[in-house]
Parts: structure tokens; sequence; C-alpha cells
């Protein structure tokens, strides 16, 4: 007998619940909407510009994040913030600023060190790359040695270019993902497909709200991977419901979208369960700087899950109902296998 | 799938061998690839993030250059009204427009003959007696144009100087106005690249009209002012203590005449030397025409003092002993690194507008090592583990499945570096998800047949339904994804492109592990025979 995960001929009544889910969905992404309205969004360096450093103490430097940060706020660097890096053992620290706060020891030293490189020709670039040399030249001679692992400045230009790249990429996907279902299936299956899309990540987004998590390019490309994710998903619940409306004509549609999303539900856990097991060894084992994109990625395959069964065929059921053809659905694309006979 | 079982399990062995070596060539290190004729040339490169190394982008400041082309097309409508003795009440060149204010409004259509005669400004924008123009759109595209590859052509000798360049380097055009440079490795000091990037490398050579300990003190001596045509410049570096023989007095500031007796533009070369002390010196040496105006210029100056000026500092200011026409030497307190970058600078000539850093990104070779270890481990395990998922869960099909996923990976990695892509951070982040999603187009299949199974279907007719059901399933899943990938690449940047990259191909092999090599493992397995029943 063949291992199964879903028991054959399971039949849950999903379409029903689609009440309880809506609410759910609503709850989640409006305490996303509030948390984000009041404790604001972390927007990281590549949205936001700013300039991070990362430093490996050497061993036997006596260090912590607050030695790090009185060096830092003493020097008159703004918005400082130290955050150990990796395991505990390892002196390993983010530093992040925004910049210099005018006539405070690390501007004046900045002003000197430009004075020497290129005198007049001071600009924006430069200004934050002299800002690190300040700021490594301090901590080296309060605090004791280190090695440079990482430096990174995104300036203020920059940062918006990367922000409204960034929407564009979610927004022109939205469209495509609109136009290829609307095609392949008919136009009352696209919205259901846009819909659980935008609702995943709006959900996840306001999941790492919640987590104080920081939005930056690595989550982006997160949510971008989820968006495939979740489309994925919804396309499979489609296109069996697409051949089950075929099948049976006269039957009850909220029947039918069940019957689908109980066919088709081995197939969804356990690919879910696949690609949680992928995402899950990058999130305890792929290091330090990929842990945001896997952390992001585990909420969205969750949601993503969630939202095909719950969140797209309702809304198709909704569409149908309202707007569906008296005869039955359109007929269209090579998925459909009732010629063979 | 037509065709017979054989000649397709040949083919698709065939390239799973040859992606499989193509993959397997990425382990072995570079040099010993391109000396042995077994192993390709060709091979994934390693993002920055990976291997380490300086990413810049930088900002070149064009208008700067629209600006200065303003004022080279308002200096050559001065001298033609010249030459027709009309004289401007006014002529500047204000927010990217040339304002000219005519003294009489008889002078208007010999202003406007001249300006058009320029041939780059467009129609007058006439108030009384005031006129503004502007450059022809054509014109401001050119001229920004031509700026940006002379920054780049400068950068490249810079960075990519084929004597003292830095290996590997890579110096491009990134849309309209800026420049990637990224120097893999830790082969530069990051204070060190950045001043060969920066410096301006303007160099020029004036005779010293005075100087004096402090601009102030040099200013207080000429209470009428210095004049327009004068300019004071200040030592390099306020370290360097340069006597006066004649005063003994310290010299930290020079008046100097605004324009050049000779620029940088004639070098011929630029060298590191040592001098008698064995200091460090760059020793340049002008092209013939050059020469003649050197040589002109200081058989005229014995015994004054000649201030050499590097972008806008004075570097050394030597009493002129005799006529010196093609050889000099700019000494100053440097470092044997400082001095030969310097001479690299001359040597690739000045650039047009300053360069402002926009964006840098610079990752130790030490991270770099820890996240290729950390993402390979990443990356194992999970394909282990998904193997041994599959394999438990169908079985024999599971065990097909597991042979699909690594051809999958075989035919993704050798592609990746048969394009030569470039493998980061979010690239291996990318490998690991098309792992773990590239099963379900297996699942989906695997579940089809198991449905067609279980409706009494015969174990062959099965087969052949559930691929044929499945198949448009598998590529509408797959290509609507793929159109995200296509997006987030032409929209992403940096380090995510590289994940745009691995997605996107993985899409494809994944499709093609799962209906062409799963489907062809299925038919080697059935053969000729009849079979009642299936392990899935």
């Amino acid at each position: 007998m063949p291992t199964e995960i879903v028991p054959v001929g399971t039949n849950i009544n999903f379409l029903g619940q689609r009440k309880i889910a809506l609410a759910i969905s609503i709850a989640l992404i409006a305490l996303g909407g509030i948390m984000a309205a009041v404790n604001g969004v972390e927007v990281g360096l590549d949205f936001a510009g700013g300039t991070e450093v990362q430093l490996l103490f050497s061993d036997g430097v006596a260090v912590d994040e607050s030695k790090i940060r009185d060096v830092l706020k003493e020097q008159g660097f703004e918005a400082p913030q130290v955050v150990r890096f990796g395991e505990a053992d390892i002196a390993e620290f983010n530093i992040k600023f925004k910049g210099v706060t005018d006539g405070s020891p690390a501007a004046l030293a900045v002003a000197a060190a430009q004075e020497g490189v290129d005198g007049e020709q001071v600009a924006v670039g430069l200004e934050a790359n002299t800002q690190v040399m300040v700021l490594e030249r301090a901590v080296g001679s309060s605090i004791g040695d280190f090695t440079e692992q990482r430096v990174e400045y995104v300036g203020p230009k920059v940062g918006a270019e990367l922000r409204e790249d960034g929407i564009r990429a979610l927004l022109y996907s939205a469209i495509v993902i609109l136009m290829y279902v609307a095609f392949r299936f008919s136009s009352r299956f696209a919205p259901g497909a846009v819909v659980a899309v935008v609702h995943d990540l709006a959900i996840t987004a306001g999941i790492l709200v919640l987590l104080g998590e920081e939005f930056d390019l690595r989550i982006l490309a997160a949510m971008l991977a989820i968006l495939g994710y979740s489309l994925n998903d919804t396309i499979i619940i489609y296109d069996r419901i697409r051949e089950n409306m075929e099948l049976h004509t006269k039957a009850d549609l909220e029947e039918t979208l069940n019957l689908s999303v109980n066919q088709t539900l081995s197939r969804t856990v356990l690919t879910s369960l696949t690609t949680l097991l992928a995402v899950g060894s990058l999130y305890l084992f792929g290091g330090e700087v990929i842990q945001p994109f896997a952390k992001t990625m585990l909420i969205g395959v969750f949601v993503g899950t969630y939202s095909s069964i719950f969140i797209a065929s309702p809304l198709l059921l909704f569409l149908e109902e309202r707007y569906g053809d008296k005869d039955g659905p359109k007929r269209k694309g090579p998925g459909i296998n009732k010629a063979v006979v | 799938m037509g065709g017979p079982v054989r000649f397709r399990a040949i083919s698709v062995g065939l390239l799973l061998v040859l992606f499989s070596v193509i993959t397997a060539g990425n382990f072995i290190p570079k040099d010993e690839r391109i000396a042995s004729n077994f192993w390709p040339d060709e091979g994934l490169r390693l993002g920055l993030d990976l291997r380490g190394g300086i990413h810049w982008v930088v900002g070149v400041e064009l208008e700067k250059a629209v600006v200065r082309e303003l004022e080279f097309v308002k200096q050559s409508i001065i001298e033609r009204l010249e030459n027709d003795d009309v004289t401007l009440e006014r002529a500047v060149v204000e927010e990217g427009e040339l304002r000219l204010t005519l003294a009489a409004d008889a002078d208007r259509p010999a202003a406007k003959e001249a300006a058009d005669n320029t041939g780059v400004l467009g129609s007058a924008d006439e108030d009384g007696l005031n006129l503004t123009y502007e450059l022809t759109e054509d014109w401001v595209v050119d001229v920004r144009e031509r700026t940006m590859s002379q920054v780049l052509e400068v950068l490249r000798r810079r960075i990519d100087d084929p004597q003292r360049g830095i290996p590997d380097s890579v110096v491009t055009r990134q849309g309209d106005d800026r420049v990637l440079v990224q120097i893999p490795g830790e082969q530069i000091d990051r204070d060190r690249a950045r001043t060969l990037l920066k410096s301006t490398g303007f160099l020029e050579f004036k005779i010293v009209i005075d100087m004096d300990g402090t601009a102030e003190a040099l200013l207080a001596r000429y209470p009428g002012g210095i004049g327009d045509d004068r300019i004071i410049l200040k030592e390099y570096d306020p370290e360097v203590k340069v006597i006066d023989p004649e005063t003994t007095q310290e010299i930290q500031a020079y008046l100097l005449p605004k324009v050049a007796d000779i620029t940088g533009d004639y070098l011929d070369d630029a060298r590191l030397q040592f001098d008698q002390q064995q200091r460090p010196i760059v020793e340049f040496r002008f092209n013939p025409a050059g020469g003649e105006i050197f040589g002109d210029l200081t058989s005229k100056s014995i015994g004054k003092p000649m201030a050499i000026i590097l972008d806008e500092k004075v570097y050394s200011a030597p009493v002129i002993r005799g006529k010196i026409s093609t050889r000099g030497q700019i000494e100053g307190n440097y470092t044997s690194d400082e001095a030969a970058d310097l001479a690299v600078i001359l040597r690739a000539g000045s650039l047009s507008v300053p360069v402002v850093i926009e964006e840098e990104r610079t990752v130790g070779p030490g991270l770099g090592q820890d996240s290729i270890e950390s993402g390979a481990r990443a990356c194992m395990i999970g394909l282990i583990v998904i193997l041994a998922f599959a394999a438990g869960y169908y079985r024999l099909s599971g065990a097909f499945a597991s042979f699909a996923l690594l051809a999958n990976l075989v035919l993704l990695v050798g592609l990746m570096s048969l394009f030569e892509a470039t493998l980061t951070l979010p690239g291996i982040a990318g490998l690991v998800l098309t792992v773990g999603m590239a099963v379900d187009a297996n699942v989906i299949i695997f579940e089809r047949i198991r449905e067609e199974l279980r409706s009494g279907k015969a174990v062959r007719a099965a087969i052949a339904t559930g691929f044929q059901k499945a198949t448009w399933t598998v590529l509408d899943a797959n290509l609507t994804t793929l159109f995200t990938a296509v997006i987030l690449f032409r929209f992403g940047t940096g380090p995510i492109k590289g994940f745009a990259v691995t997605l996107s191909i993985g899409i494809v092999t994944s499709v093609f592990a799962a209906l062409v090599v799963t489907r062809l493992l299925y038919e080697l397995y059935l053969g000729k025979r009849t079979h009642s029943s299936l392990s899935i």
C-alpha cells in the first residue's frame, strides 16, 4: 500500500469555512497594518540609505554592544545601532549609522581627512566613506584590534531607486499574472489568483512587521519568491477546478470547488513540505546573511498554502456565481482532455 | 515525446554526462581547468559577496559637463560678437541656461545670429533685452554621452591599467549616468582604491606669483583683492613643511594665476621612481608638443618657483634652475604605493567631471568563504532530506524523482557554468529553493498517476494518462513563476539578479527533469513487460 499523507477520499468542507478564513485573513492584515502604523516599519539600508559596517574583533578584545555604542555616541555618529552578529562566543558586530552630527569630533575628523584626500571636491559618496574610516579609527583606538568584514553604503539617491524598482517589480508581476491567468483560464479566475498573491504578501509583510524585521533587498527577493510559490499553488488548484467544472457541469459549484481542493490536497501538502524542508535547511544552516530571506520564505510558504485553499477558491466561487456563464465555464486551453475520448 | 525509448535514453544520458562534467569542472581550480583538455574552461563566477571585494556604483556628475559646455558656448558667442564690435551687458550660465543681456536693442540681430551660429542652442526665450538659451536636446545627449565614455575610459585605464591594473576588476557602464566598479578579492586597500577612483587627476603647472605661511597672511598682503585672474591654493598635505630658502619661513599657501601655463593633457608617461634619498617620487614625461611649451615656460622663468598642482592642491614648488623640456618629477610626502597610484592616475588622464560613490558593498574574503560554506551546507542538507523524503514516500517512483532532481541540479549548475553566470549568496538561496520546489512537478505527476490507478486503470495506461493530464498543470504553474522570475531579473539590482537567474534557469530545468527524465525512467522500467502493480 502506498503511503498517503492525506487519506484517500478525504472530503473536508474547505469552502464552508470561507467566512472564518476571511475573518482571520482580514484580522491578520489589519493587525500588521496597525502595527506598521503605530510602530513604523523598519526599513533596511538598501531602501533607506545609510552606512553599515561589520567588524570582527580579534581574540581577547573586551568588547560588547554598549561599549561600541558609547564610542559612537561620544564621537557624534547619528542614530548608531550595534548588533552582535553570529554566535555569542565570536566578537562580531554589525554597526549601523546615518551620518555624523555637525561639529562633533567625528565630523571634524571627517572634514580633516577629506581635506587631505581631495580638498574642495567633497561629495556625498566620499563623505560616507571617510566616515567609515573615522569610525574604524575611533573603535580601533578605544576598544581594540579588528578586521573589517563588510562595509555597505547606500546613498539616498540609490536607496530611493531601489525602493521604486522593488515596488515596480511587484506591480508588474501582478499585472503579468493577471494577464496570463485570464488568458489560460478565464477572466473570472484571474482576480482570485491576484488577490491570493496580494493577500500572501500583505500577511507575510505584516508578520515581519510584528517580528520587527528590517525590510531590505533580501526580504524583497523572498517576497517575490513567495509570489511565485503562492501562484504556483493557486494555479494547480485552479487547473483542477477547471477540469472538474467541465466534467460536472450540472454539479453545484461549491461542491465542485471543494472536490477540487480535496483532490489536490495531498499534492498541496507534499509540495509545501518539500519546500519547507529546503527553506528550513536554509534557515538553520544557511548562515546569518541568508536568514532574513529564509525566515520570510518560511512564513510565506505557510501563508501561500493557506491562501490558495481558503482565499483563491472562495473568490472564484463568488465571481463565478455572480458573473459566470449560464452554460458552463469558458473553454480554453489544451489542458482540457475531452477531445481524447 | 515520440521516438524510440532507447534513442531518447541515450541522448538524455549523454546530455547528463556532459553537464555532470561541466558542473564538476567548477570544483577544479581555474588554471588547472584551462591547462587540461578535459575540463571546460568556462565555469561559474563567484559574486563579490562570496569571494570578497569592493562593489561600487559610481555616479557621474554629468550636469557639470553640460554647464561647462554652456560656458564654452558663451565664450565663443562673446568672441564672435567682439569681432562685430558688439559688447553684451551681461552673459552668465545659470540653472543650466545661458542668459544674455543686450546693451542695446540694436545688438539683437547680431547676438541672435552669433547664438544661432553655434549650432547647439535652441531658440531664444526673449524678455525685453534678456535672451535665454538652452542647449538643444540632441546636443545635451551628445555632451552627456561623450562625457560618459571619457569617464569610463579614464576609470578603465586607472583600475584596469595594463601594467598596474587590478586583475579581474570590472568597470562597466550602468544606466545613463553610472559606472559599476567591481574589484574582487583583497587586492587593494579600500582607501587606496577610492583615491584611484575619485581623484580628478587634473595636473597643472603654474609659475608662483607669491607665497606665505597661511592663506590669510597671503590675502592680507593684497588689500585691494588678489584679482579675478588669480587664485590662492594650499599645500596638499599640511604635515609637509616647505621652507622658503630666502625668508626661512614655512610656506603653506600660494598665489597663482588662474589659468595654468601647461596641464597634464600633454603628459606622455608617468612612473614611480626613487630620489637620491630613496624617497618615492613620480617622474613624468611630456609629449613633444608639451615639451616645447614646457621648455619655453621654464627658460622664461629661471629663478622663480613653479607650482606643480594636482586637483587644486600644490604638491611641490621647486625653483626653476634652468630650461627643462620633457622630464620632470613630483615630490611629495607619500609612500611608494601612493606614488605608484598617482602615476597611474596621471597616466590615465584626468576625469572631466567629478564622480561620486553612490553605493558601496565591500565584503572581506573571510566572510565570503563562510557564506560559501554555509550555503553549500544548507544546499546539501536540504537536498539529502528531500531525496530521502521522496524515496520514502513514493518508493521506486520516488527514487525516479530523486534521480530527476539530481539531474535537474546538474543541468542547472551546468547551464549556469556555460553562461558563466555569477553565483551570489542569494543565488545559492535560489538554488536551494529550486531544489525544494522542483519536486513539485513530480508530486503533481505522481498524484495524478495514483488517482488513475485508483480509478482502476492498468499501470501503463495510468502512467500515460497521469503524465498527459499533469503536463499542462506543470507548465501553467511553472510558466507563471518564470514570468515573475524574469521580472525580478529586469528590476532586480546587484545580488538580487543572481537570485532571479538561478530561479529562472531552475524553473526550466525542473520542468525538463520532471517531464522528460522521470518519464524516460518510467518507460525504461516498464519495458515491454506487463506490470500488475507500480511502486508509487
